[in-house]
């Protein structure tokens, strides 16, 4: 059934009457739910969450974008270890010297589903789409540094910035997407929101979905990475209670899920007919944005004394039985940004805390809200809220916990005014997306912290315009050192990327850091 | 009966506005907008605001309800979902069978079971069947819907492999299969009001037994079979009444069970709605339900008529 296609009354009339029989409508609307290829396999996947749109300019999802990204490639991908490599590029691109001008290289045997060739022509309208404030794209505000694409030939194209601003290239693979040049115009929205077929280069092709059901693809078999994807058809199936996915695994009905329940995770991956791995993202930060406007977070002892007072191995191995990795700075133990030296410094100890306690404004303790969503996102906070709010107490601090709804939830976060916000957030595995948005002025999670760090801003633009890593190693360490000082908020870790899969259908997974698995290269 | 049914006719018009503006009501006046879900977590005041002036959502409440009313009447059109594009229509024609299987297959199963141990019970009131049938009923209507969805789950789904554990398969892709996947969550939604019907059963066939014409049809030497069915005619009235509602009832139980089951029904859109503060789909949903409560407590009184004719000269 089109998904664009509107009954009149009186066929929801005619549905509501012939429902009443029960049953006399169910085979107008048999759907190819159960139906199999003649031959080839198909792969069935289960993931959380609900989509609202396979537009990857316009997609937020995290889980979802396995989807998208089924159909839609970019110049660049993280490898499933979270190394940037080319994608549709041929390799990465040359820098200016002045940081500001980026040259890509493009691969000559791409072609779309729809059979036309992929060129540089594609990529140039797909950014002008995107950069166009009258399409609304949700994702602009991410690439809002680039003033201008050009084509220089059919295979080269070129970005010019307002700016040095490196991050760009890995928010690609996460907010973007190439499409077909014209193909905003020769289709409406809804053909991009919800039916995208023909549209992308990537391994699968649309073809249908089911709302709170599944969407489905066939393979492309003009895919440019030759004996890729090695399923016939896939079909991502939406499943929102996590025992609901482990019952369908263990069932046989999908082959592999993601975000298993933490508390079963190692005990099913050790069952016979399953197998399973986990490993830490590099980009689902898992922290408490600390009002620096409100008291008693507007003390940076009493920060500080929160930051040591939270034992965050207890909370990654007794909450979530090993799929959270501690980190008390914002960079997960894996990252070429990590330093241990910083994050040791802010890590658990309790004698610690309470001399900056005694030495903080509240030197007799204190209590602050702690605002958490009710609804998991790639992992359930209420369970370590918990135990944050044990550990906080023995140093005198009170923690009242506030549980609401996320869209609630999130509305007083961006408002400014919440005390203190505990959530998981996931961005490309990059050092900059998270600080970016909740430390720098006028972004989106700004009001959550309010921090006032001007030494932080200075190191960030020198992050940005540095691409050699060695270097950007030691700014990154240097602007550790400031957060360290200041300890605007409060990390806890770096949620795990989790998954199950049956041994006798999936031959060959790696799990992924960036947590949206491929279904590319799922054998 | 024509004025009775012009009469409810009006009173469910009333209904319906009344519950669709409250709706209108209490939907905007929950914190959260959808232009966040729409747009995404990190759209700017800016963006959402564009968002809402493109939707009409920054107009007064009662101008979106005459305009959304208005072309529910006029149309038949119960608009498109700002967060997902699409026509409620649609999603309604998709989604209004699946549930509605679903509920009926569950009232089905409840009513087929409490009926025969109803009668049973008062039969042989005082008996073990009529504990036994007292200590299901108490479980019944004890269990929580959540846990026992998990337990049908768990065991004749995943650990006996009966029952495929969740999903809807359509009846185009094989009877038994299509019963296969229906039979788990209509059981577990069905479960709760054998208890409720089966004690209404039980406790009005009991009082009838006891009444006077009963007795002296039993003295006349009419059957027992057939004394057994008048008297269950008449102890059937209230039965049908809260039938009727729970037959409407079901419909909000039915959330939990195809969220559980991963069916894709209206409860189950309706849950995703909330949500993501989807109001022309709460909205689509809801009021359905609204008229699948007003026809099916119609259908119980006119049914009741007909158990019992004393009704149908006493109400206009």
């Amino acid at each position: 059934m089109s998904t664009t296609q509107t009954p009149t009354r009186r066929a929801l009339l005619q549905a509501a009457a012939g429902a009443g029989a029960g049953l006399g409508l169910q085979p107008l609307l048999g759907s190819l739910a159960n139906a199999q290829p003649a031959s080839g396999k198909t792969l069935t996947v289960a993931i959380p969450g609900v989509p609202v749109t396979l537009d990857p300019i316009n997609l937020t999802n995290h889980d979802w974008m396995a989807a998208s990204q089924t159909i839609y490639e970019n110049l660049i991908e993280f490898d499933v270890n979270g190394e940037m490599r080319p994608q549709l590029a041929a390799a990465m691109p040359t820098v200016s010297p002045d940081k500001t001008t980026y040259t890509f290289d493009l691969r000559d045997n791409v072609y779309f589903h729809n059979g036309k060739k992929f060129s540089a022509e594609d990529v140039k309208y797909s950014y002008e789409y995107l950069l166009d404030p009258a399409n609304k794209a949700v994702r602009r505000p991410v690439f809002a540094r680039i003033e201008k694409v050009s084509v220089i030939n059919p295979l080269r194209v070129e970005f010019k910035l307002s700016e040095p601003y490196g991050p760009w290239l890995a928010f690609q693979t996460k907010c973007m997407g190439i499409f077909p040049a014209g193909s905003r115009e020769a289709n409406s929205p809804d053909v991009f929101r919800n039916a995208p077929a023909g549209l992308g280069t990537g391994p699968g092709i649309f073809e249908e979905w089911k709302p709170n059901e599944y969407i489905s693809f066939r393979r492309n078999p003009n895919y440019w990475r030759k004996g890729l994807p090695s399923w016939e058809r896939l079909v991502i199936r939406q499943i929102n209670e996590e025992s609901v996915r482990v019952a369908y695994l263990l069932s046989g009905q999908v082959d592999l899920i993601s975000a298993p329940p933490p508390r079963d995770f190692e005990r099913l991956k050790k069952m016979a007919n399953l197998s399973g791995g986990s490993r830490a993202t590099l980009g689902g930060w898992f922290a408490i944005n600390t009002n620096n406007s409100k008291p008693p977070f507007d003390d940076v002892n009493f920060r500080k004394a929160i930051s040591h007072a939270i034992d965050r191995d207890v909370i990654a191995n007794k909450v979530y039985y090993g799929l959270l990795s501690p980190a008390a700075m914002p960079a997960p133990k894996g990252a070429w940004w990590y330093n241990e030296s910083h994050d040791r410094a802010a890590s658990f100890d309790l004698a610690k805390a309470q001399d900056l306690l005694a030495r903080s404004k509240y030197p007799k303790g204190a209590s602050f809200d702690l605002a958490i969503p009710a609804e998991p996102y790639l992992l359930d906070v209420k369970d370590a809220a918990l135990v944050i709010q044990s550990q906080l107490s023995k140093i005198g601090v009170k923690v009242n916990l506030k549980v609401s709804e996320f869209q609630v939830f999130f509305a007083a976060a961006v408002k400014g005014e919440q005390q203190a916000g505990m959530f998981v957030n996931m961005s490309p595995g990059e050092p900059t997306y998270h600080l970016q948005n909740s430390l720098t002025p006028n972004q989106l999670l700004t009001k959550t912290v309010n921090y006032d760090g001007p030494e932080m801003l200075a190191l960030l633009k020198q992050g940005f315009a540095e691409d050699d890593r060695e270097k950007a190693k030691q700014i990154y360490s240097n602007l550790q050192a400031v957060l360290v000082r200041d300890m605007p908020m409060v990390w806890v870790g770096f949620v795990h990327a989790a998954n199950l899969w049956r041994k006798a259908t999936v031959k060959e997974f790696t799990v992924n850091q960036g947590v949206t698995f491929s279904c590319r290269d799922v054998a | 009966m024509l004025r009775m049914l012009l009469n409810r006719l009006a009173f469910s018009i009333l209904a319906l506005l009344f519950v669709g503006l409250l709706l209108f009501v209490l939907t905007r006046g929950v914190p959260g907008s959808p232009a966040r879900v729409a747009l995404g977590l990190e759209a700017t005041d800016t963006q959402i605001a564009q968002f809402e002036k493109d939707h009409g959502l920054d107009r007064p409440v009662v101008e979106q309800y005459i305009r959304w009313l208005g072309q529910l009447v006029l149309h038949g059109d119960f608009g498109r979902s700002f967060v997902t594009g699409r026509s409620m229509n649609a999603l309604l024609t998709e989604t209004l069978p699946i549930t509605l299987e679903l509920v009926l297959f569950a009232f089905a199963f409840a009513v087929a079971v409490a009926l025969p141990i109803g009668v049973l019970s008062a039969v042989y009131e005082g008996t073990w069947i009529d504990h036994a049938a007292r200590i299901f009923a108490v479980i019944g209507v004890s269990v929580p819907g959540f846990w026992l969805g998990l337990m049908l789950i768990r065991f004749p789904a995943v650990e006996f492999g009966w029952f495929p554990p969740g999903g809807f398969v359509p009846l185009s892709d094989g009877l038994v299969a299509h019963l296969q996947s229906i039979a788990l969550p209509a059981f577990a939604l069905g479960v709760y009001y054998i208890a409720i019907l089966s004690r209404m059963t039980r406790s009005g066939l009991v009082e009838t037994l006891g009444s006077e014409y009963v007795r002296t049809a039993r003295a006349l030497g009419l059957p027992r079979g057939r004394v057994l069915w008048y008297a269950l005619k008449n102890a059937l009235v209230p039965v049908v009444s809260v039938g009727a509602m729970s037959f409407g009832y079901m419909f909000g139980w039915a959330l939990i069970v195809e969220y559980l089951f991963n069916i894709p029904g209206m409860s189950n859109a309706l849950l995703t709605a909330v949500g993501q503060r989807d109001y022309f789909t709460m909205q689509a949903v809801v009021y359905v339900f609204t008229i699948i409560f007003i026809v099916s407590n119609l259908a119980a009184d006119l049914l009741n008529r007909q158990l019992n004719p004393k009704l149908a000269s006493a109400q206009p």
